[in-house]
């Protein structure tokens, strides 16, 4: 397989699996934000804030698919 | 490893309902406004409460009842739809484990019931005790306080495992030895489980625990009264976390002086060694709940994904309700505000 083909492959499972990686990451984080929402509104922002922190994750994924992709 | 990661799932279930609870904790009335309740009267307390969680059912009751009756009979709901609460908004084992627990509250309304058709109370005052929160609703109870007859309640639980205890009643069994009975009944069927994973194992070990909490405080309560070891050792319940049932029984043939100095190394102990000797029996009871009700908060905040911190908010909420009835009642009978603290367990 061409080279390029490769490196295509390699920036799907970037951000693949930070995406995967991200979701479990979060499943425990948005059951809390939602439970704890439902109690009291008040939590919507700390909630809605703690669930997305490991988005971060994908974000370095997309960077590294990125670089792979265009360098 | 795809059914691992299925089973992982499952962590949202426990973070779900333990971030529910954990908001629901912080609603409950804080130690320092025991303090301001106590200086209160009946009206104020009323009045506060309507400022709380209690609102909607003091809302609800206020056009039936009033003064202490109200504030009983709005406890006793309150608890009930907190209860039924838990049920309705946990799912898969959390739910399975909380439907377990809350059976305990089928038993309490069945012996009231029980108790006082025999002793001749009104429906009224029956009904303002019962927490319908376990397998059988209140519709249901309401059904059994209509009917006339001992023979015809029991007979309402035909069928149920527990049926052949209750039947004892009509061959002349006494009410308190089938009281026992029941309870002995509920924790032996949940304590002698085996656990199938550390999430039941955490709910069996809660249960052993307060297993060994109802154990002692039958023997302190029966030895103080004089009772003989014969007529305690019936009562002792099976399945104790540290106190085993030979350690129990032990403990039952012998005199105070001997229990103070064999309980030394159980987890329950602490603080309680001075009361034990000096106390009235009142004050080791609320000793004992307040060191189980500590001991869970702390083993809640140690496991935070598990049922543990579900079974502390239903500890602490059982006994916030309590501690607003004997307020209630020690107000209206006029006790001063020394004894009705001492009444009280603060946690």
């Amino acid at each position: 397989m061409a080279v390029e083909g490769m490196v295509a492959v390699g920036a799907g499972l970037a951000v693949g699996l930070a995406g995967i990686g991200a979701g479990l990451g979060e499943q425990g984080i948005g059951a809390a934000a939602v439970g704890a929402m439902a109690e009291d509104p008040g939590f919507f922002g700390r909630g809605l804030l703690m669930t997305v922190i490991p988005e971060t994750i994908v974000i370095f994924g997309l960077v590294v698919s990125f670089l792979l992709m265009f360098m | 490893m795809i059914s691992k990661i299925i089973k992982r799932t499952k962590i949202s279930e426990w973070a779900y309902i333990v971030a529910r609870v954990k908001v629901m904790k912080r609603k409950l009335i804080p130690i320092e406004d025991y303090n301001k309740l106590l200086n209160m009267d009946l009206n104020e307390i009323a009045r506060y409460l309507e400022e709380t969680e209690y609102k909607k059912e003091i809302d609800e009751l206020a056009f039936r009842y009033s003064g202490v009756n109200l504030i009983d009979h709005a406890l006793s709901l309150n608890l009930s739809r907190i209860y039924s609460k838990l049920i309705r908004i946990s799912k898969g084992l959390p739910k399975d484990l909380i439907v377990l627990y809350l059976r305990k509250w089928d038993f309490w309304n069945i012996k009231n019931i029980l108790r006082g058709k025999m002793f001749g109370f009104s429906n009224e005052e029956i009904e303002a005790t019962l927490v319908p929160a376990g397998e059988f609703d209140g519709e249901f109870f309401k059904t059994l306080l209509a009917k006339e007859s001992i023979e015809e309640i029991v007979n309402a639980f035909k069928g149920k495992p527990f049926y052949s205890i209750l039947e004892k009643i009509l061959h002349g069994a006494r009410l308190s030895d089938v009281e026992d009975e029941l309870d002995k009944f509920y924790y032996t069927s949940i304590a002698g489980l085996s656990a199938e994973s550390l999430d039941s194992k955490y709910f069996i070990d809660f249960i052993r625990m307060e297993i060994d909490i109802v154990n002692m405080k039958t023997i302190i309560r029966l030895k103080k009264e004089g009772v003989p070891a014969e007529e305690i050792i019936p009562k002792i319940i099976p399945y104790g976390y540290q106190l085993t049932e030979d350690e129990a029984r032990k403990l039952a043939a012998m005199e105070m002086e001997e229990i103070y100095k064999a309980i030394e190394n159980y987890w329950f102990v602490k603080d309680l060694k001075e009361a034990l000797m000096t106390q009235p029996i009142s004050k080791i009871e609320n000793a004992l709940t307040r060191i189980w009700a500590e001991r869970m908060i702390k083993k809640a905040s140690n496991y935070p994904l598990s049922i543990l911190p579900v079974l502390s908010y239903m500890l602490l909420k059982k006994i916030e309700v309590d501690n607003l009835r004997i307020l209630a009642r020690g107000k209206e009978s006029g006790m001063s505000v020394e004894d009705i603290r001492e009444q009280m367990v603060i946690v």
